[in-house]
């Protein structure tokens, strides 16, 4: 209650200099919360905006498209003559067929959906593991610190790729879960290293001791007071992820390492269609072009995050 | 320094020792294992245990790792189990063809990224500047093998002038000479290919750190005192801002040993990762183990250097 009461009792003298900024209406308009301001900010990055135009509309177009569009059945063989295989585009199928008929428009919004749903969920568990592991390394410090980051070293320490060929040869089953899976036990070290740092630093500041002082446990220290001060890297990070998991989604489908037939995947149609690009080229475009523009739109997503989350950046 | 040399490598060791454990389990972990990928499925049952044996799969997988681990460290990587060749006798054979991919394009994209850079930095908010900031986005968001298909297919079925996989035209007697042009139109596409995803990723680096410089005092004074602006930007600028890009540049070289694993895969270049991607399909154990060992020896190695090159372009950094 008392707290309450201290809280109205601000808000009063608060209103009590409104009068005074309606005068000038130009401090009245700089009088906004926190995350209208990063917004704003965000909304004035044409780059950023565009990226997440496209991807609203990439998430449609994969989700919602099967069904509006009536092309929903990605596996389905509309082969009556040699004529529909390979086929190259008409009003029935608007991107073609493949090499046994299937109708490449629906097999590319299944496959985007695939790809954007593992890019996602990866980078879910990455960012997750990647805060557990640098916020435990980065408050505690020492011993702790110490065993956290030589692990996170010895990950590192291995080519990216090299490792993923291996682990995906030995644990995936070819379903999109077991790829998730993979790609997030491996995704995780720069997010770790990176909350780390921001724990390192936050952790010395008045407030963590003001936390303790009131008398705050240490997993409320971490995950009330110090890990929402280091949201905004994270957030930019996460964003990033999801490009990065899409690729690299897409380069273990490719090398047949990562989604199996037949669920269908960017980078597995990819895979599959190369053997025919002199055949038909607009089989590895497709869904080439569309890992791109994804990839890209999320890059550029979390690049205008970035600018908007930066508190040192004056508004002007 | 040489103190921070010394312990750096120090640290060195128990890691590379943690790592041959994490990979020696994993890589004995994969399912279907060389016998039944590689040896004759007509052998018998017996011949089979033999071969087994032979191969030392029957000791538990620790006692392997011991007998493993005693000869690496003398530099004896032991015999393939699919050609029976002695493994460092292959990774003598497949190391330069990885060089010769991976040293022009790191030459190539290092003189382009920095040119690029420099450009970008010094006019920044031109329309070059965009430009080449566009560029370098588009180049960072297509992934190595979509360019490596796209470029097959630009160069290769449409223009028809470049060929698209392999190291040499098979069945031809050629020339010296032709074979070297040959050579070397084989090598022109993953060479672009590899180069490019440099290129993206430096030139960014370039032009930020480029940005930075050219805001300091002592730039100012330089100008003051008259010297001209070509001199300026190689002498006084680039000194400066190319540090950042050197430590970059030194981590991504630690790449080597794996191979351009994903290039080398999409042309069929018959580097380390073409080697890696074959061994892994054979269940090829001793080759897979010392690629692996060897390419995080590399990343290790050059993740050191990167960090010593720093303090030694940048005196002010000082490693205790």
């Amino acid at each position: 209650m008392d707290i309450s009461e201290q809280l109205n009792l601000s808000n009063t003298t608060e209103e009590e200099i409104e009068p005074f900024l309606e005068v000038t209406p130009a401090l009245v308009q700089k009088r906004r919360s926190q995350g209208r301001i990063i917004f704003d900010r965000f909304m004035r990055n044409k780059a950023a905006i565009i990226g997440a135009a496209f991807l609203v509309f990439m998430f449609l177009f994969c989700f919602l498209g099967p069904t509006v569009t009536g092309h929903n059945d990605p596996n389905a063989t509309h082969v009556t003559s040699v004529s529909d295989t390979l086929a190259g585009p008409s009003w029935k199928y608007p991107l073609g067929t493949d090499d046994v008929g299937r109708d490449t428009l629906a097999r590319a919004m299944v496959g985007g959906q695939t790809s954007l749903i593992v890019g996602l969920a990866s980078m879910l568990m990455a960012i997750i593991f990647g805060v557990g592991i640098g916020s435990f390394a980065g408050y505690y410090g020492g011993i702790v610190d110490n065993l956290l980051m030589r692990f996170t070293d010895v990950i590192l320490a291995i080519p990216f790729y090299l490792l993923l060929f291996v682990l995906s040869a030995t644990f995936t089953d070819g379903s999109p879960r077991s790829v998730i899976i993979l790609i997030a036990a491996f995704g995780w070290t720069y997010s770790a290293r990176l909350v780390r740092g921001e724990f390192l630093a936050l952790r010395e500041r008045e407030y963590v001791l003001a936390a303790r002082t009131i008398g705050a446990k240490n997993f409320s220290i971490m995950f009330r007071h110090i890990l929402p001060n280091a949201a905004g890297p994270i957030i930019v990070n996460a964003t990033l992820l999801v490009g990065a998991n899409i690729i690299t989604e897409s380069v273990l489908s490719y090398f047949g390492f990562g989604i199996q037939p037949p669920v269908a995947s960017w980078g597995s149609m990819i895979g599959v269609a190369q053997n025919l690009i002199d055949v038909d080229p607009l089989l590895v475009f497709v869904p080439g072009l569309l890992i791109f523009f994804t990839v890209l739109s999320f890059n550029l997503v979390g690049d205008g995050l970035r600018d908007a989350l930066d508190p040192y950046m004056t508004e002007r | 320094m040489g103190r921070y040399i010394i312990r750096r490598l120090l640290q060195a060791i128990p890691l590379l020792f943690l790592l041959s454990i994490f990979m020696f389990t994993l890589i004995h972990l994969m399912p279907g294992g060389p016998d039944q990928v590689l040896f004759n499925p007509h052998l018998t049952p017996a011949a089979r245990e033999a071969m087994r044996a032979r191969f030392g799969l029957n000791d538990p997988v620790p006692i392997q790792y011991v007998k493993w681990l005693g000869r690496a460290l003398v530099g004896d990587f032991g015999f393939s189990f699919a050609t029976n060749l002695p493994v460092t006798y292959i990774l003598g054979q497949r190391f330069p063809a990885t060089l010769q991919l991976f040293l022009p394009a790191l030459a190539l994209a290092l003189v382009l990224a920095l040119f690029f850079g420099i450009i970008s930095g010094v006019r920044q908010g031109s329309i070059t500047d965009y430009a080449l900031t566009t560029l370098s986005y588009f180049g960072i968001a297509m992934p190595a093998f979509l360019f490596g298909v796209f470029a097959q297919y630009i160069f290769g079925v449409w223009l028809h002038i470049l060929p698209t996989s392999g190291m040499q035209t098979l069945g031809y007697q050629l020339d010296p000479f032709d074979a070297f042009i040959d050579h070397l139109q084989h090598l022109i596409l993953p060479m672009l290919v590899l180069s490019i995803l440099f290129i993206a990723g430096w030139s960014r680096y370039m032009r930020s750190s480029m940005i930075e410089v050219v805001k300091q005092d002592y730039m100012r004074t330089a100008r003051a005192k008259g010297v001209g602006p070509v001199r300026l930007l190689l002498r006084h600028a680039l000194r400066n801002a190319v540090i950042p890009l050197i430590t970059v540049v030194a981590l991504d070289f630690g790449a080597i040993a794996g191979g351009a694993t994903i290039t080398e895969g999409i042309f069929a270049w018959p580097g380390m990762g073409l080697l890696f991607f074959q061994s892994l399909e054979a269940r090829d154990y001793p080759v897979l183990l010392a690629i692996l060992m060897l390419s995080s020896v590399f990343v290790i190695g050059f993740n050191l250097i990167a960090d010593i090159l720093y303090g030694v372009m940048d005196p002010r950094i000082r490693y205790s």
